[in-house]
């Protein structure tokens, strides 16, 4: 219980520590610190239906970050969810594309299992050169995130591009109406049902089952679990793809919800604030969905920003940058604060 | 065929600048993949400063002090609050990347590509067809063999090794490896304003938002590649620049033949390549990455 209480008041130290920082580049900026926060903050809750918006942002935030934790948990450092969740909306247009005028019952479910496919595959190639070869990871998935943008750019000026699209910015033909998961709005009963169902798929493989100890135990220490008779780079490969599933699984519903097409450059920053909220969370499960309502908070209030005279929508970029520098801390004051505390009682 | 040369030189400088403050990094035992927002930074403070003073020297002198500050920011992060070098390395970049839009937003009233009227001094004619290029690119052999010469010839780069390999045995030699690494910090800081200001006024003298496109993370790719050596890393770096070349040359020959974006991948997937095959050469071995430590505390 302690242990519990200690990090959470560490996060939250440190997320006090980050905002500062930020208060301080913003005031350097010639913004008022105290101006942009509250405009943050109204952004994010208080302006009517502020809270739809960060709801809408925050369902395909935590499946993302679900997914990261995942591979987090197994040792693996999963940085690609970006090109993930691309590749997962990208595989899902075009299993829309091909299946044009068929039933919705057909399409949606097609549409889904190619986006996670698609997201599983561009985490299987760094998964299975990590365990092959050593390559690093961290590169290999950064790399991805690039490729995949690149090829998100490629298919929605080539193969996928609506003829009928203005010269402005590239994207394919929208999604007919009868496909689309949610309106524009992008908050649909079907989205809550996915987000609740894959929060409990996930609750359940982390704490119920052999191979989310497992994996968790791998993460910490690998020869021990090895010596238990399990098979690591199974359990590694199996991180990999689960974590880029739900990411293309967020990308998905990206592309039938909300979007509703594919578009050039669309959600520049969801697999790095994927990253934090797995990170915040300490990785747990429950924990990780209050995190992505605070994310997705954030993400609302990105939009909302620039529509207030002068204030820049990279700020929300500075705030999750800020906390990403501080979030791993581990400062020795907060604990030596409660060990002082437990001496004197 | 000069061209050519010039091409491979121009985006090879900054690339090579920046590995050479990742291999300092390197050596003292950070993963520095705050490389990216470094050279952003140094790119924008360049050409703001082009801009406001009018006098280059005094530019590069503002960019090298903001990046030595960012990257002190990043050692008190990762040494003084045990950070994760990775993330934090990862939300340095993002500061810079979000802080230099910020400031050319507050400076200048909007986020469009910022132009100066003169860049990094130039060669001059007297070096014929590569008189185009900036003094930086003549630097760059001197720095890289300077670099050689600092981490494996001095006692200072000696201990410096041993606090990235073995701190305790850097300790026993009276070497403090938290010290050593916030000068390793330092002299990346200051390397990457220097590729950070020849990517933005070497050649061009522009500054659009996100101008690095991963050049950081290339260069710390290239680290990695070339095994943390100075020499073997900014060949390296100057492989991946190579390549680059090449898609843009086989852009201008088969036209639409080629996808564009295909070829822009090229560097890309060159890296993912690179460090591939230094994996494997390596015989799978990986560099603890400290990652563990942030499930045990």
């Amino acid at each position: 219980m302690t242990g519990k209480f200690v990090s959470v008041l560490r996060g939250l130290i440190f997320i006090v520590v980050a905002l500062a920082l930020c208060g301080v580049i913003f005031q350097f900026a010639g913004y008022s610190a105290l101006g942009m926060f509250r405009s943050v903050i109204e952004g994010a809750f208080f302006r009517p239906g502020a809270w739809e918006q960060s709801l809408r942002w925050a369902l395909p935030l935590f499946i993302t970050a679900a997914g990261v934790g995942i591979s987090f948990r197994a040792g693996y450092f999963n940085i690609g969810a970006q090109g993930q969740f691309y590749l997962g909306a990208i595989s899902a247009a075009f299993v829309a594309e091909w299946l044009n005028g068929a039933p919705a019952f057909v399409v949606i479910p097609a549409c889904f299992a190619a986006g996670m496919t698609g997201g599983a595959l561009w985490a299987l190639w760094p998964g299975l050169l990590r365990l092959q070869s050593g390559t690093d990871e961290v590169i290999t998935t950064l790399m991805g995130n690039f490729l995949a943008g690149l090829l998100l750019v490629y298919v929605t000026a080539g193969p996928l591009k609506d003829p009928s699209g203005s010269g402005q910015q590239a994207s394919s033909r929208p999604l007919a109406a009868s496909y689309r998961i949610s309106d524009s709005l992008g908050l649909s009963p079907t989205i809550i049902v996915i987000a609740a169902l894959v929060a409990v798929a996930m609750w359940l493989l982390v704490n119920r089952t052999a191979f989310g100890v497992l994996a968790s135990l791998a993460g910490r220490n690998p020869t021990m679990v090895q010596w238990q008779g399990a098979t690591v780079w199974r359990l590694g490969l199996s991180s990999f793809l689960i974590s880029g599933a739900l990411a293309g699984l967020a990308g998905t519903i990206e592309f039938m919800g909300p979007n509703g097409r594919l578009a050039g450059g669309f959600l520049p920053t969801h697999g790095f604030t994927a990253i934090l909220i797995a990170l915040v969370a300490n990785l747990s499960v429950v924990g990780t969905a209050f995190v992505s309502l605070f994310f997705g908070g954030l993400a609302s209030a990105a939009l909302y920003l620039p529509i207030m005279a002068g204030l820049p929508s990279s700020a929300i970029e500075i705030i999750n940058a800020a906390i990403a520098l501080f979030i791993t801390a581990k400062s020795g004051f907060v604990d030596r604060l409660l060990a002082f505390g437990r001496r004197s009682a | 065929m000069n061209d050519v040369i010039v091409a491979i030189l121009r985006s090879g400088t900054p690339l090579i600048y920046v590995t050479m403050a990742g291999v300092v990094a390197q050596r003292a035992g950070i993963w520095n993949l705050g490389l990216e927002g470094l050279m952003i930074i140094g790119a924008c403070a360049t050409i703001v400063g082009i801009v406001l003073t009018g006098s280059f020297a005094l530019a590069m002198l503002i960019a090298i002090v903001l990046c030595v500050l960012a990257s002190v920011l990043l050692w008190f992060v990762i040494e003084k609050l045990r950070a994760n070098p990775i993330i934090a390395g990862l939300g340095l970049t993002g500061l810079g990347l979000g802080g230099t839009s910020l400031a050319v937003q507050a400076i200048f009233g909007s986020q469009a590509a910022v132009t100066a009227p003169f860049g990094v001094p130039r060669l001059g004619p007297a070096f014929g067809p590569f008189g185009v290029l900036s003094v930086f690119v003549l630097a760059m052999p001197l720095v890289v063999f300077a670099m050689w010469v600092l981490l494996r010839r001095t006692r200072f780069g000696l201990r410096l090794a041993a606090s990235g390999e073995h701190p305790f045995a850097a300790r026993s030699v009276g070497a403090n490896p938290s010290r050593m690494r916030l000068l390793a910090l330092i002299i990346g800081g200051v390397l990457c304003a220097i590729g950070g200001a020849e990517l933005a006024a070497g050649s061009l003298q522009i500054y659009a938002q996100n101008m690095t496109a991963g050049r950081g993370f290339m260069a710390f790719a290239a680290v990695i590649f070339g095994a943390a050596h100075p020499i073997g890393s900014a060949f390296a770096a100057l492989f991946f620049s190579v390549v680059a070349a090449v898609g843009i040359r086989a852009q201008l020959l088969f036209g639409d033949a080629v996808p564009h974006d295909l070829l822009l991948a090229l560097p890309y997937m060159a890296t993912v390549f690179g460090v591939w095959l230094s994996g494997k050469l390596r015989g799978g071995h990986k560099a603890a990455t400290g990652f563990a430590e942030l499930r045990d505390y």
